[in-house]
């Protein structure tokens, strides 16, 4: 792989990561505080890139126009693709979930289900079936080189533009009023409401904020891909839903963090050929077989009580740690000594078999060096690299946002 | 007038449970009001109905002679009640500054947009909400100095916890504060120091209304004492009074009797 596919693949899949953070983020900021998870905001990022190409088609946007004319529009589009799906997300929120608030956690879902349908019927009912363009513009296919590699210009605005804008949401929710609202409605909503919350208000504002920025993702995919079709907000709603379930769901950096290693990761599977992810492979490999050799057995030795403390049973925890299933199991079948009560062998067999299996995988990939995964693949690997995450840390990468009640 | 709370025939049930039944009483200016009364009198179920959680099945709660029954939580805690909790229930992954920040909320007004924009007349609240906060702080003289309101509330001791609940509800300088077993899990130190605050907090002007287990705290800071026995007021007076009140004697006694004191 060379420096200029590197930077390619690392940009576009910054740029679809981003996208996914978007909305990610609207998931995981009304799991936050709802525990719900709100299955139309796929939709609501859809409606959020109609509006956008609509209101570019309705100004009669073209090259034609002088440049200031073009930015207006585009200002304006912008605008409208937030505050649209805003509306919709207030509506929504008012509509359909508060009133089944503090029902049966199953009622609001199917009511998300069914939000969900009824957008998408009505994406058709009012654009029609086929999906929608974008007019055809200068800066959706100017290019610049960084690197050797030719960028799309688009893909460098969407990563600034997100940039900014999980910049302006981390301040809203740290440093501002009700920002700090927001946070204390989701550890504790009733302790939130005694000390002078109005947390239906604070409640509609997270749908609001979520709804924008879904909004913004919607107008950003239809500038960088030209068309939205009017189902487009179940992938990318369930893409992005991964992506907070992986950073960890409530967690809003975890949304960000989740949707940049998914986005990566798709884009990478897909365009390197076998025999390089190969070598991913086996860095991933020595990396646990330090933390395996020589970060655990030494943690291990340091939680050796005093009393216990004699050469030989160090030894043994040493050694039991250092991938010696054989020594556990003979140990415990021949010694049965203390050291395995507090040593697992089932642990040690666990990290041999996870070894051999980060091998084999490295041979196969090298034995197959030159070939690629088919594009295809795309969604299988996103998949496959959740569930793997999830099942090393259930929780997501960043952790659950946990509504600890002090 | 001089009183700041009046509850006036007040009832609330759970289902058949009558957890409160006909409670009138009333809490005098700049006073400290003590409730006691054995566990599942229905103590907490009073503050939970003051503070707008529960709509009271009839009766009235007046505070500074208008009502407030029937508001919601928030706007209760706008007119000038705020509380601790039993159970403490501080926001904990917020920073101790934050938790205080957060009962301040009905004190402040900045806007979303004005937030965003730092607009100088954010900056001058935000400043000037910082500087309250640390004053409330600051009543707990070296428990939340300097760094330390930098931390989250999770990872404070447990008596910083009850503390930092009664500065959070401070925060909005309440006409009404009330009070849920302050010392409950406490040391007989640690009490002790957060009795003398107590007392402090009569003295700078406040208003309290508390429920309290603890004897010795009750009779230390209380100017008046009401018992409570299943959801019925059963003595009120002075800390003598009552606590030689033959009913409440019995209510404690009959509860130990049976195997269920606390
Ligand atoms: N939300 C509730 N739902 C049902 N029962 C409740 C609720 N809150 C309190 N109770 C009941 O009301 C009674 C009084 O409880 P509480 O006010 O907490 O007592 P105290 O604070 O005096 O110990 C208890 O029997 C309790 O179980
Ligand atoms: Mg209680």
């Amino acid at each position: 792989m060379s420096l200029d596919h590197i930077v390619t693949v690392t940009i576009g899949g910054l740029t679809v990561g981003m996208i996914y953070a978007l909305v990610a983020l609207g998931y995981t900021m009304v799991y936050g505080v709802l525990e719900f998870i709100n299955f139309a905001h796929g939709e609501v990022f859809t409606v959020g890139g109609y509006v956008a190409a609509f209101t570019l088609f309705a100004l009669g946007v073209s090259d034609q126009m002088s440049t200031v004319a073009i930015i207006g529009s585009l200002l304006l589009a912008l605008v409208l693709s937030m505050a649209v799906p805003a509306a919709l997300g207030l509506l929504v929120e008012r509509v359909a979930y508060r009133p089944l608030r503090g029902r049966s956690r199953i009622m609001p879902l199917l009511s998300a289900i069914g939000v969900s349908i009824v957008l998408q019927q009505l994406i058709i009912i009012v654009f029609g079936p086929t999906p929608i363009t974008m007019p055809t513009l200068g800066i959706s296919s100017a290019s610049v080189s960084i690197l050797g590699a030719r960028i799309r210009v688009l893909a460098l605005v969407i990563i600034t533009v997100s940039v900014v804008l999980m910049a302006g949401l981390t301040y809203l929710v740290k440093a501002t009023r009700i920002g700090k609202a927001m946070r204390a409605t989701s550890q504790d909503m009733e302790a939130a409401e005694m000390m002078g919350i109005e947390t239906n208000q604070t409640i509609a504002f997270t749908f609001v904020v979520g709804s924008a920025l879904a909004g913004i993702g919607g107008l950003l995919v239809i500038m960088y891909y030209g068309s939205l079709k009017f189902d487009a907000g179940f992938l990318y709603g369930l893409k992005a839903f991964t992506a907070a379930v992986l950073g960890g769901i409530g967690n809003i950096p975890g949304a960000v963090v989740g949707a940049l290693v998914l986005g990566l990761t798709e884009t990478y599977g897909v365009s390197m050929d076998l025999g390089f992810l190969a070598w991913f492979v086996v860095a991933g490999l020595l990396m646990g077989l330090y933390v395996q050799l020589v970060l655990a057995p030494k943690k291990r030795l340091q939680h050796i009580s005093d009393d216990r403390r004699t050469p030989g049973y160090e030894r043994s925890i040493a050694n039991i740690y250092r991938l010696a299933p054989y020594l556990a199991v003979r140990t415990l079948v021949v010694e049965r000594t203390d050291a395995l009560r507090s040593v697992s062998a089932r642990h040690a067999v666990r990290l041999m078999l996870g070894n051999l299996f980060l091998v084999v995988t490295a041979a196969v990939l090298f034995a197959n060096g030159s070939s690629r995964i088919d594009t295809r693949w795309q969604p299988v690997i996103a998949f496959v690299v959740l569930m793997v995450i999830l099942m090393f840390r259930p929780s997501g990468i960043l952790g659950k946002h946990i509504t600890e009640k002090v | 007038m001089g009183n700041v709370l009046e509850l006036q025939g007040m009832s609330m049930s759970f289902g058949g449970l009558k957890a409160v039944d006909n409670l009138s009483f009333s809490v005098r200016e700049n006073e400290i009001l003590s409730i006691i009364g054995p566990n599942g009198s229905g103590k907490t179920t009073t503050f939970n109905v003051i503070s707008g959680l529960y709509e009271p099945d009839s009766g009235d709660i007046l505070l500074q002679g208008e009502s407030v029954a029937g508001l919601r939580p928030d706007q209760v805690h706008e007119r000038g009640i705020s509380r601790t909790f039993q159970s403490l229930r501080l926001f904990g992954n917020m920073t101790v500054l934050d938790n205080v920040l957060v009962g301040m909320h009905t004190r402040t007004k900045a806007g979303v947009v004005a937030a965003m924009l730092r607009l100088p007349s954010v900056r001058r609240e935000e400043a000037a909400a910082k500087a309250k906060a640390q004053e409330v702080l600051a009543m707990f003289p070296g428990r939340f100095s300097g760094p330390r309101q930098s931390d989250p509330a999770f990872s404070l001791s447990y008596a910083n916890r009850r503390r930092l609940e009664i500065a959070r509800a401070l925060a909005s300088e309440p006409a009404l504060l009330l009070l849920d077993e302050p010392v409950a899990g406490m040391n007989p130190m640690e009490s002790r120091e957060v009795m003398e605050q107590i007392k402090e907090l009569r003295s700078r002007g406040y208003t309290i209304l508390m429920i309290e287990h603890d004897m010795k705290v009750v009779e230390g800071v209380s100017d008046r004492v009401i018992a409570m026995d299943h959801g019925v007021k059963i003595a009120e007076g002075s800390y003598q009074e009552v606590a030689t009140n033959h009913l409440v004697v019995e209510a404690y006694l009959g509860k130990r009797g049976a195997g269920t004191a606390s």
